[in-house]
């Protein structure tokens, strides 16, 4: 019983952390308190060279922290309770299930590089084959949770919420495409492997209780952003640098127009860095001028950045990779035109 | 003598986390060996056909206790691992 009251205990505390936390965000909405740095270009020129990132991780600091806080607890949160048992018994199953998984699970599984290249190396063996393999590649960088939230919070929902969408058609359609074509079809084949589960081998995941689960989702937390911030930092203070010497007219000429999403879209990728640091340089550029189109190209150009192809090519043969990178950044250029066309802002 | 065959199943070379759901392994096994059992612990590839043919698709780290995923994607106390391995030995 003493066990049991101090278990419930410890699980009230982590919940109302959690709560606070999700709190504080929706306080800051009701206040409509900005989650982005208000530094304006004009205000950071006139500063010594080495006062201007100061000036701009402090100003970023003070108004990203709950976001960056609450982006953090609830990934930890999502990772820890999706079920992980499920994914992996249907992720075999059939075709059209391998699809619809690979795309609605990538966005809460992949916020750790622990997690990705294993379980498209297993989906391409275990039978769902290539296509859903390749889907679930591309869909995991492109949008998942963490990079969400916080482009969501930064730069504006409508844009998370057509970068999703962008993503997960792009993604669907590369895995279709790839899944066609004959040197996929040989991958797939030299892979495959019958799922016969020996009656000696089980999966019986055990579940811990509640308070440790929470304290877990919490730790996970705490090292995702051991992992991510100390590059987000650094990424923050090139950003200052490009928000402050970054000419307008520069932006207004090469960042705007079908110009400026091909631009976008080309240096996206091997610019790519997995932490966070594109959603600020892409909030900056905005800032700065350029277009919504060129926006959405550039935060969709990342999944076809180098450290991911490599490891790709490592299981997929190059013909794969190149046509995986093909496809990704012809679904950035052609969604960044069709939502700038739409958005009215090319 | 009771013998317990433990794998942690993570990615070569093996993430962080992975890392750590080993060392978790080894404490307990440390322990357990004051009480008899002896722990035998292996490293296995989650990308080998061997682990994907016998378990199917997983989550790193995971851990199999005698053949049997007990622990998926995530990184277990040592505590835990060791009333597992506790169970599986009797």
């Amino acid at each position: 019983m003493e066990e049991k009251t101090k278990r419930a205990i410890r699980a009230g505390i982590i919940l109302a952390f959690v709560i606070v936390v999700i709190g504080l965000l929706i306080y800051s909405r009701i206040v409509a308190f900005s989650m982005a740095p208000q530094s304006k270009p004009v205000d950071l020129r006139p500063l010594p060279y080495w006062l201007i990132p100061i000036v701009y991780l402090i100003d970023y600091f003070s108004h990203g922290t709950i976001c960056l806080l609450f982006a953090f607890t609830v990934a930890g949160l999502i990772y820890e309770f999706v079920p992980k048992e499920a994914i992996t018994r249907y992720m075999g199953s059939s075709r059209a299930v391998g699809y619809a998984l690979a795309l609605g699970m990538a966005p809460f599984l992949t916020v750790c590089s622990c997690t990705m290249v294993p379980l498209f190396g297993g989906v391409l063996y275990a039978g769902a084959g290539i296509g859903p393999a390749i889907t679930f590649l591309l869909m995991a960088p492109a949008s998942n949770i963490l990079t969400i939230l916080l482009t969501g919070e930064m730069i504006s929902w409508e844009v998370a919420g057509v970068r999703i969408i962008a993503s997960a058609i792009t993604a669907l359609a590369a895995g279709i495409i790839i899944s066609r074509t004959p040197w996929g079809k040989a991958i797939e084949k030299e892979h495959q492997i019958a799922n016969t589960a020996s009656a000696s081998a089980r999966v019986e995941i055990v579940r811990p209780p509640l308070d440790e689960r929470l304290w877990a989702a919490l730790k996970f937390a705490g090292y995702l952003a051991k992992q991510i911030l100390p590059f987000f930092i650094l990424g923050l203070i090139a950003v200052s640098y490009v928000e402050a010497f970054l000419p307008e007219d520069i932006v207004g000429t090469y960042l705007t127009g079908i110009t400026g999403i091909l631009i976008a879209s080309a240096i996206g990728g091997p610019l790519y860095t997995p932490t966070l640091v594109e959603v600020v340089l892409g909030k900056a550029m905005w800032d700065l001028g350029m277009s919504k189109g060129a926006l959405l190209s550039w935060l969709m150009g990342q999944p076809y950045d180098m450290a991911n192809a490599l490891a790709v090519s490592r299981i997929a043969k190059w013909k794969v990779v190149l046509n995986y990178m093909l496809i990704a950044w012809a679904g950035s250029v052609t969604f960044g035109l069709l939502y700038g066309i739409l958005s009215n802002s090319l | 003598m009771r013998e317990v065959k433990v794998e942690v199943i993570g990615p070569e070379p093996p993430c962080m986390r992975c890392q750590a759901a080993r060392r978790a392994v080894e404490k307990a096994a440390e322990k357990l060996k004051q009480a008899g059992i002896t722990v035998n612990i292996e490293k296995t590839n989650i990308m080998s056909k061997e682990n994907v043919q016998k378990y199917g698709v997983l989550v790193s780290p995971a851990i199999a206790i005698n053949n049997t995923v007990k622990i998926m994607g995530r990184v277990p106390n040592p505590d835990e691992v060791e009333k597992l391995i506790m169970e599986a030995s009797k």
